[in-house]
């Protein structure tokens, strides 16, 4: 009995010894930080090791969300979400489509639309920045043979502009990885269904809208998630566009939290817009799971 | 040939159209950046659109030497192949664990890793600068990967543990009558049967730790530590007159990514696919 028990125990602290990496290096570098993020939004802190750390309550917070640069980033990540419904769905879904039907070469052309992916958000941002270059880049180039050079203007210059331009890169990187969840979705709908639907003389743009739509309603919520919560995270891609300017305009929320507090060094302003994200995401992301759970329950 | 056969042609023809036109928006891109990183400066400024007179290689060597474009990319490389595999390491037991085992604790263990995959990085970023110059550890490509495997590792043991819970637990049970312990189970029986999930995480954790940006803006200073897209936004804030070897080192960073894509696309797909449907 006492061997059994002793066994238990041993297998029990393995089990721990199992787990015990993943708990430390996830406690460390991922929860210790955000807690400690909360506390610094708490202070002002220039960032400089020994340097003094001075409790200011709510004034980070009332000075973020007062700045006029902070909303001018929120507008930014709110182009990103409506490019991300309005150009980058229409254009996934469509790939989804195409890659799916009994066409040739669709092999071909879902690793094609989904290489930009894999290219590196830096590589990718930096490639374009010199395709809207306004002096030599390409589009100016088209414009000018065209004779429309009176519209070449310095695109990412140019604000409101700039962030549109950014987007637009994005869903030239991003088209084929939602391509990839649209197309899970439509493969996964049963064949019997198809040949339901050709029975009913159901085919083309009206089995696309009555059939595939809302059997793909799943692939439409994940699209959406990863739609909203991403356009608070992005970074990479403006960054190495723009880095955020002229003067913060094409700035993301994200941009924001770099240069306040990597450039002005104010720690505690950086900290709070942290905060402030990871609220916003998660309501976000709760608020659409609400809605998702909603419109099942009808 | 009746009204519905000419239809049909049509549309299949239209269908074609939309679908070069899209591979072609896909490609121009890279092949202009490609040619233009085969011109001289001058050629560039007159447009980018057009071929060079003369293929001038020689901005390869140029990227290489003025901007350490290959060590860049070399320490990217090691980057990412440390933290997919110390996330793998680390990952692995942690999931059989979680699949197989029904200890009481392990129920807010697996909560604490689903935190794990909430927490944005944006969140963390002041706190990790923090920690890294308190421990001294700016430049340490160590401390690096293990940020990186920590942004990683919630998913990787999320995608582990409902795979392994998928395999049959009859395999455990023979191999504990045969006198197998927990180590030896996981490492020869769960490992190889794991083997394409354990592809699938890799490639995922690889393209992250390869392009990754803001933890190597804020924990690499060293410019012989940068990382591939560290040392690519520098070469092009710095040397605005040397378009030809920009060119050229935005298309050799992409040259490894391309290669594994050539050969395990469909890995990749599959891969992409697990980590975006797993909410």
């Amino acid at each position: 009995m006492l061997s059994k028990s002793a066994t238990q125990r041993k297998a029990f602290w393995k089990s721990v010894l199992f787990v015990l990496p993943g708990v430390a290096i996830t406690v460390i570098f991922a929860i210790y930080p955000v807690i400690n993020t909360f506390w610094l939004s708490l202070n002002d802190w220039n960032g400089v090791g020994g340097s003094a750390v001075t409790w200011v309550g709510l004034a980070n917070y009332v000075k973020t969300l007062t700045s006029s640069k902070f909303w001018n980033s929120m507008l930014n990540a709110l182009y990103f979400m409506i490019g991300g419904f309005v150009v980058l769905m229409p254009i996934a879904f469509g790939m989804a489509l195409l890659v799916t039907s009994k066409m040739k070469g669709t092999k071909f052309f879902k690793a094609s639309y989904l290489m930009p992916v894999m290219l590196g958000t830096t590589a990718v941002g930096l490639m374009w920045k010199f395709m809207l270059n306004s002096d030599f880049g390409v589009l100016a180039q088209f414009l000018n043979a065209i004779g429309m050079g009176d519209s070449v203007i310095n695109w990412l210059a140019t604000p409101t502009v700039n962030i549109w331009c950014i987007v637009l890169v994005n869903e030239w990187m991003y088209a084929g990885y939602n391509m990839l969840i649209f197309a899970a979705g439509i493969v996964a709908i049963p064949d019997e269904i198809h040949d339901a639907a050709l029975l009913d003389g159901c085919t083309g743009m009206s089995k696309i809208i009555h059939i595939v739509f809302p059997l793909c309603k799943n692939m439409f919520m994940v699209f959406s998630v990863l739609c909203v919560t991403g356009c608070l995270k992005a970074f990479d891609i403006v960054w190495s566009m723009t880095g955020g300017g002229p003067m913060d305009t094409s700035a993301t929320p994200a941009i924001l939290l770099y240069t306040q507090g990597f450039q002005y060094k104010l720690m505690g302003r950086s900290a709070a817009i942290g905060m402030i994200l990871l609220v916003l995401g998660l309501v976000l992301s709760l608020l659409l799971n609400n809605v998702i759970f909603k419109q099942e329950d009808m | 040939m009746n009204k519905y056969t000419v239809a049909r042609g049509i549309k299949a023809g239209a269908q074609y159209f939309i679908a070069v036109f899209l591979a072609v928006v896909t490609f121009f891109p890279l092949i202009v950046t490609f040619i233009c990183s085969l011109k001289t400066n001058d050629e560039i400024l007159l447009g980018m659109f057009s071929l060079p007179e003369v293929w001038k290689w020689s901005n390869y060597p140029r990227a290489i030497e003025v901007a350490s474009a290959l060590k860049s990319i070399f320490n990217s490389l090691v980057v990412a192949v440390a933290t997919l595999a110390v996330t793998i390491v680390v990952a692995m037991p942690a999931a059989y664990v979680l699949a197989r085992k029904s200890y009481k604790y392990l129920n807010g263990i697996y909560l604490l890793f689903m935190t794990g995959v909430m927490v944005p990085v944006h969140c963390t970023v002041v706190s990790i600068s923090k920690i890294a110059s308190g421990w001294g550890t700016k430049n340490s490509y160590i401390f690096l990967v293990l940020v990186y495997t920590a942004f990683n590792l919630s998913q990787a043991i999320f995608l582990f543990t409902n795979y392994i819970r998928g395999i049959d637990r009859g395999l455990d049970e023979a191999a504990k009558i045969d006198g197998c312990g927990d180590v030896r189970l996981l490492g020869t029986i769960l490992v190889p049967v794991c083997k394409p999930i354990i592809a699938t995480e890799a490639i995922l954790v690889f393209i992250y730790g390869y392009s990754e940006l803001i933890f190597s803006l804020i924990l690499i200073t060293d410019s012989s530590k940068y990382t591939v897209s560290r040392a690519m936004l520098n070469f092009t804030a710095n040397y605005t007159t040397e378009y030809g070897p920009e060119f050229a080192f935005v298309i050799l960073s992409m040259v490894p990514m391309l290669i594994i894509y050539l050969i395990l696309h469909e890995q990749v797909e599959a891969g992409m696919l697990a980590g975006a449907v797993k909410g």
